[in-house]
């Protein structure tokens, strides 16, 4: 390797480990200060404890609001899927009359800002008579998490050759038939990375939920409502989890990927 | 290829009288203002090879995919076997069509890929794996490659892979929309050569669609040249080469010689040339004030004195081509350009840059509508 090889390859290796540091220290002492015995939040750490997982971890308070943030998500994350499935035929697949101004309307909520969206639709609810709850927080989430969903599953559909469903037409197939053989596999990965982006947005979400989960409270409003008034470690503690979690289900979803391209290999090896 | 995958034989060339298996009336195409197919009457027999040939932006492709159920015609008549299809799906005519990108389906195997027509008729799985492998066979497709990916296949395996499914369909009609156009020169050789063997093995009507003129000499029975929507001639691939209707048709047949013959005193000369006052022509133009002369590379000659040829021109040589067993010249003649072919044992003597005399008789030309 001549000099100037070598001096790029550090480059890139010192540019890499800066963003990766710049990314994670935050993270990094989030985690340390939920493993603090400490109360307060204070550097170093004086004394080492993990008192404050378990709390959090046994804490009914916490129990509820994972599980409400968890219903919310889960829900958000099918209908946005199948809302935004077909959104994203309309944007990609189909030239219709119409079609360019549903792209950019269809675009719009994204660039809405989030705590005036969630006020709007809180006074629009309170006009219609509708008391808010974590259901009504999903529906507020929708808004603007479909239209995100509707974008990366586009992305997919922008790749998709239609010649493949007239073929599939032309050789005898119903619709129903080449949206379940042709079409559907095709885009999945489209339809898995949406369904992603729709359930962490929604899992992390926090101006909407602010406005429209009423009495009801998620993950993101426990802790910032903690770090206003009655802090303990078990906010960064329930942080770290939350991370930790998310991390988890990236990983395996790229694992059971990984192990379906292998299964798929192997199949076409072995014959 | 063997025949074994056809119940029955193949069927003798189909005669001219019987039912056209798909007839055209008047059909016509636009896209708004813009007429992309215009009011072409077609009659295609059983049992054809009919091949569909243009420029890019002809028409042509329009033309298949309102064969194929894709597109309705805006006006006009398409009939399958006497029975009006215009608005029929694809999924319910008996044709299929194999796309110019081959359209195989990217995530599954070449087996499933082929077993997709009879999946729909829910034909058993076995039965449709035991048809699958016949098919392969019958594509010169190794048995092996019922497992394979079919993103891991070449470009000439897509083919067979592509012919075998259209086949698995069991149409009455196939229809080709420039499937070969991606292949190497070679290879589009062979497959040529394969799909019209093809052809002949399973007695099916062929409709292909291409811009080359070449492909279509090879295997066609009848040729249709389609220029700006319109169908300019049909003919066997003989009729179209000796004796095309216009001066399109004549150019767009490869190399030729096209040039306009101008009314001159006592008979006609060619435009643009010095040339000999009077022509001679095949056939009488009386009333015609301009015709388009062509005349092939391989009917000009050179020639050594006024007896050599009927017509003669002066010119200078100023290059010459190899093309393996003949050997082509650019003759300059005044501002026109005129190409002699030659077969190597008959080659010039002399060198580029040196003058000569180039003639042709009268019946090797051929005067079209200019």
């Amino acid at each position: 390797m001549n000099q100037s090889a070598r001096r790029s390859n550090f480059l890139i290796w010192a540019w890499t480990l800066f963003v990766l540091v710049l990314v994670y220290l935050p993270i990094v002492c989030g985690a340390l200060a939920g493993l603090s015995k400490s109360r307060y939040f204070g550097f170093p750490v004086a004394r080492w404890s993990t008192e404050w997982w378990s709390r959090a971890l046994e804490s009914f308070e916490v129990q509820t609001i994972v599980k409400t943030s968890l219903a919310i998500a889960l829900i958000v994350t099918l209908v946005a899927v199948v809302v935004a499935f077909f959104g994203a035929l309309a944007f990609a697949r189909y030239d219709w009359k119409g079609r360019r101004l549903y792209q950019k309307l269809v675009l719009l909520p994204i660039f809405f800002p989030q705590p005036v969206l969630g006020l709007a639709l809180l006074l629009w609810f309170n006009a219609v008579g509708i008391q808010p709850t974590w259901q009504t927080a999903i529906f507020a989430h929708l808004v603007w998490i479909v239209p995100v969903v509707t974008l990366v599953i586009a992305i997919q559909v922008y790749g998709f050759d239609p010649a493949l469903e007239e073929a599939a037409a032309d050789l005898g197939a119903g619709r129903l038939f080449v949206l379940r053989e042709i079409t559907l596999p095709i885009l999945w990965p489209g339809v898995w990375s949406g369904a992603l982006f729709a359930f962490l947005l929604s899992w992390g979400n926090f101006p909407l939920s602010l406005y429209t989960t009423g009495a009801d409270s998620t993950v993101p409003e426990w802790l910032y409502s903690k770090m206003v008034a009655g802090y303990t470690p078990m906010v960064p503690a329930l942080g770290t989890m939350s991370t930790l979690a998310a991390a988890t289900l990236l990983l395996a979803g790229g694992l059971i990927a990984a192990l379906l391209r292998r299964r798929a290999a192997g199949k076409a090896a072995s014959a | 290829m063997t025949a074994a995958a056809f119940a029955s034989p193949p069927a003798p060339s189909p005669l001219p009288e019987a039912l056209p298996i798909l007839q055209l009336v008047g059909v016509r195409k636009t896209f708004g203002a813009f007429a992309a197919v215009e009011r072409i009457d077609l009659d295609i027999r059983d049992g054809e090879f009919l091949t569909i040939v243009g420029p890019s932006g002809s028409g042509k492709t329009t033309l298949l995919r309102m064969l194929a159920g894709m597109e309705a015609p805006s006006e006009g008549d398409i009939s399958l076997r006497g029975v009006r299809i215009n608005e029929t799906p694809p999924a319910r005519r008996p044709t299929c069509l194999v796309f110019q990108s081959l359209a195989l389906f990217p995530h599954k195997t070449v087996g499933e890929n082929i077993e997709f027509p009879l999946k729909v008729k829910k034909v058993s799985p076995a039965a449709r794996k035991s048809r699958a492998l016949e098919l392969l066979r019958l594509v010169q497709l190794p048995e092996s490659y019922y497992a394979k990916n079919v993103m891991q296949c070449s470009g000439g395996e897509r083919q067979r892979v592509a012919l075998a499914r259209a086949l698995a369909y069991d149409p009455d009609v196939l229809f080709f929309d420039e499937p070969l156009s991606a292949l190497d020169y070679k290879l589009k050789k062979v497959m040529e050569k394969e799909l019209k063997d093809l052809h002949r093995l399973s007695g099916k009507t062929f409709v292909y669609i291409t811009h080359s003129l070449e492909e279509a000499m090879v295997m066609s029975d009848r040729i249709g040249v389609m220029r700006a929507g319109r169908l300019v001639q049909v003919g066997t691939p003989e009729e179209i080469y000796t004796q095309p209707s216009t001066k399109f048709v004549a150019e767009f047949m490869g190399e030729v010689n096209v040039f306009d013959a101008v009314r001159a005193e006592g008979g006609w000369r060619i435009d643009g040339v010095d040339g000999p006052a009077t022509l001679n022509l095949p056939s009488a133009l009386r009333e015609a004030d301009a015709a388009a002369v062509v005349v092939r590379p391989e009917f000009l000659r050179f020639v050594e004195g006024p007896a050599g040829a009927q017509n003669r021109l002066t010119g200078v040589v100023f290059n010459e081509y190899a093309l393996g067993s003949r050997i082509q010249y650019q003759v300059r003649v005044g501002e026109k350009t005129f190409l002699l072919e030659l077969s190597r044992a008959n080659a010039w003597r002399g060198k580029p840059g040196d003058a000569a005399i180039i003639g042709w008789d009268a019946r090797d030309a051929i005067v079209v509508a200019a």
